[in-house]
């Protein structure tokens, strides 16, 4: 392998890195705010992916106006559902049986409506810049990858500073740190925890449109990008947006090099060795079991814990 | 006097008369002409049972919620294919299975439950999918196409159904057995507060190593009689993520933490889901998702929750305050909802 080819399995984990830190950071504002694991998100997503496909198929917006148009329409889906269904949940600091459970019905629910809505053939969206790319040198970058990596990458810095700058971040921050201190300074618990709620089903809308320009899908797409999710969650640390911007680096630079990448090893001599692609998906689950039993607290912990000392 | 009545039934002896009782009619069902396929289903219904009980005992007893018991069902049901497949006995198969189900449960085990709580859930749900990538990559077993399972001799559906009954008595036996045992006590006291178990000497580590070793074998052995019985095996079935939720699901319905609530749950998953199948094959995902949103929502006891409060409300004794106040289900279902906010 050379040196250019390294550099472009490195821009497109970086490419990989933007999607999937959008996938996550929906899960996260929810986690944070409310100590759910939201396993609905896999349904979101579903969701928005679908949303894309018939703003594009009967309106014929482009897949990026799409996604631009899903989140405040599932911002509303997802107050609805936090109103509906979330906030009769018992409060707790940590994540409860119920609320997994509870979260994994609606996940069942929308996979069906997804199901009866449109079959399990598989979906794709076709625009002409999708078979195009841009060529720097030897390295070729396709535009769908850029387009989608520049959305991701300005919803989170959007979100960055409604969590930063506005009143109503401020709120989601303190309910994060301390919810009975927040409470005690006014905060309102139920109308922030709606709020957060709608946020990270509209991120998760949001990422759903982006990542139907890009791989196919059908009403079962979900699974495999709400485990990834989680991993960059918990690598991140679980609460904090710049944690999972790392997280998502990091999974997909791992996910890119395993299967590209020959491992050497030693038989008779030096061989090197390629990781089937289809063990691929085991990288991120290996990954998540190796992060929670050595790092609990995410990278984000880690540095805590060296800032701490020093 | 209706009121009496019920009580004596529910204190005297006939606690331990039932269950022997609901046995022999089990057992004795087939005589009575059954169709095949009502032998079927009631089979199906006998391995859930086993899964769902085996499930209790760590999720329920122990408070440890697992996503991954499908690795223990897969593997059992691989480990007695390939012993059936070897020519051995498939009786001698199941012990097999449950042997490969107890080596995993030991590495599964070791490093998550250093783990707590949620923590150790989420860590089941990467254990579980890993192993169903590497079981639809492995040669041996045939990969993502599956594996045949040939047994020599004609097939005997009674010979089936009958080892799938008395494996699901087996698992109840034990269950009940552990739930009235000092063992049980201390898994209780896991589930309500690991570090005070922990200073009243429990070893909560290995309790729940233990009990998950338990809780694999049946899952196990439940794994391979379903592979004999089956015939046909893939890891898309048998270590599905669908697998370890169905698993999952029967105790939440039967009402977690009991030693009959699992049953019920089995009983009720095995024969609805199959109705629901047949009936509405286009919702049933619907259906359930919605049945387990409405029982977390309304009922997180599940049925036996129900059944104790319809029991006391015929009784018509004086009710407590808090009907539903300090109960041991609250430490896995969240602090109770007094708690501040």
């Amino acid at each position: 392998m050379t040196a250019v080819d390294y550099l472009s399995l490195l821009i497109s984990a970086l490419l990989l890195a933007g999607i999937y830190a959008a996938m996550a950071v929906g899960m996260t504002v929810i986690y944070g705010v409310m100590k759910i694991v939201n396993l609905a998100h896999a349904g979101f997503l579903m969701l928005g992916a679908y949303f894309a496909f018939e703003m594009y198929d009967r309106f014929h917006f482009d897949p990026i106006l799409g996604a631009v148009a899903a989140l405040p329409v599932f911002f509303v889906f997802g107050m609805g559902v936090h109103w509906l269904l979330v906030r009769w949940l018992p409060k707790s600091d940590t994540p409860t049986l119920a609320s997994l459970l509870l979260m994994f019905g609606l996940w069942q629910v929308l996979q069906n409506i997804g199901y009866l809505k449109w079959g399990n053939t598989a979906y794709s969206i076709f625009t002409p810049r999708s078979l195009s790319s841009i060529h720097i040198g030897e390295i070729s970058l396709p535009k769908d990858k850029l387009v989608v990596f520049a959305a991701a990458v300005v919803s989170l810095v959007l979100l960055q500073l409604i969590f930063h700058r506005s009143w109503f971040g401020r709120s989601m921050r303190s309910l994060i740190q301390n919810p009975y201190a927040a409470q005690i300074v006014g905060v309102d618990d139920e109308r922030t925890s709606r709020l957060s709620f709608g946020l990270g089903t509209a991120f998760a809308g949001f990422a759903g449109a982006l990542l139907a320009m890009l791989y196919p899908f059908t009403p079962d797409f979900g699974p495999p990008f709400l485990l990834r999710s989680f991993v960059i969650i918990v690598l991140g640390g679980l609460e904090s947006i710049s944690g999972v911007a790392l997280g998502a680096l990091i999974l997909a630079v791992l996910e890119t090099f395993s299967i590209n990448v020959p491992l050497p090893w030693y038989w008779h001599g030096w061989n090197s060795y390629y990781l089937p692609a289809s063990y691929q998906p085991a990288v991120s689950f290996v990954l998540l079991v190796v992060v929670l039993l050595v790092l609990p607290k995410g990278i984000a912990g880690l540095l805590e814990k060296k800032w701490r000392v020093t | 006097m209706a009121g009496n009545l019920v009580a004596n039934f529910s204190a005297g002896r006939i606690r331990l008369l039932l269950p022997l009782l609901l046995l022999a009619v089990v057992l004795s069902l087939p005589a009575t002409q059954l169709g095949p396929n009502v032998v079927r289903l009631l089979f199906g219904t006998a391995v859930w049972i086993t899964c769902s009980v085996a499930w209790n005992l760590l999720g329920g007893f122990t408070g440890q919620v697992s996503f991954g018991f499908a690795v223990f069902y897969g593997l059992g049901a691989y480990g007695a294919a390939l012993m059936i497949n070897a020519g051995y006995s498939p009786y001698l198969a199941f012990l097999v299975a449950a042997g490969v189900a107890v080596l995993a449960s030991f590495l599964v085990g070791l490093p998550t439950f250093r783990l707590r709580g949620p923590y150790f859930a989420i860590a089941t749900i990467g254990v579980g999918e890993t192993t169903r990538v590497i079981m639809n990559n492995l040669d041996i077993t045939g990969g993502a196409s599956g594996l045949r399972v040939i047994e020599a001799g004609a097939f005997r559906q009674l010979d089936h159904y009958y080892t799938a009954i008395v494996l699901a008595a087996l698992a109840v036996a034990v269950s009940a057995l552990i739930a009235h045992s000092k063992f049980g006590l201390a898994l209780r006291a896991i589930k309500q507060d690991q570090d005070a178990a922990a200073d009243l000497g429990v070893n909560p580590y290995r309790s729940k190593l233990w009990i998950h070793a338990i809780a694999a074998a049946f899952t196990g052995m439940a794994g391979g009689v379903y592979a004999r019985y089956h015939a046909f095996i893939y890891p898309g079935d048998v270590f599905a993520f669908q697998t370890s939720i169905s698993i999952l699901l029967m105790p939440v319905i039967g009402g977690i933490g009991t030693v009959w609530g699992p049953v019920l749950g089995g009983v009720i998953f095995g024969i609805v889901e199959e109705e629901l199948v047949v009936h509405f094959p286009n919702i049933h995902l619907l259906l359930y998702g919605s049945l387990l949103i409405m029982i977390i929502l309304f009922e997180p006891d599940g049925l036996m929750g129900l059944l104790r409060r319809l029991l006391r409300l015929v009784r018509s004794k004086p009710k407590r305050e808090h009907p539903r106040s300090p109960d041991p289900e609250q430490v896995v279902w969240g602090s109770s909802r007094a708690q501040g906010h």
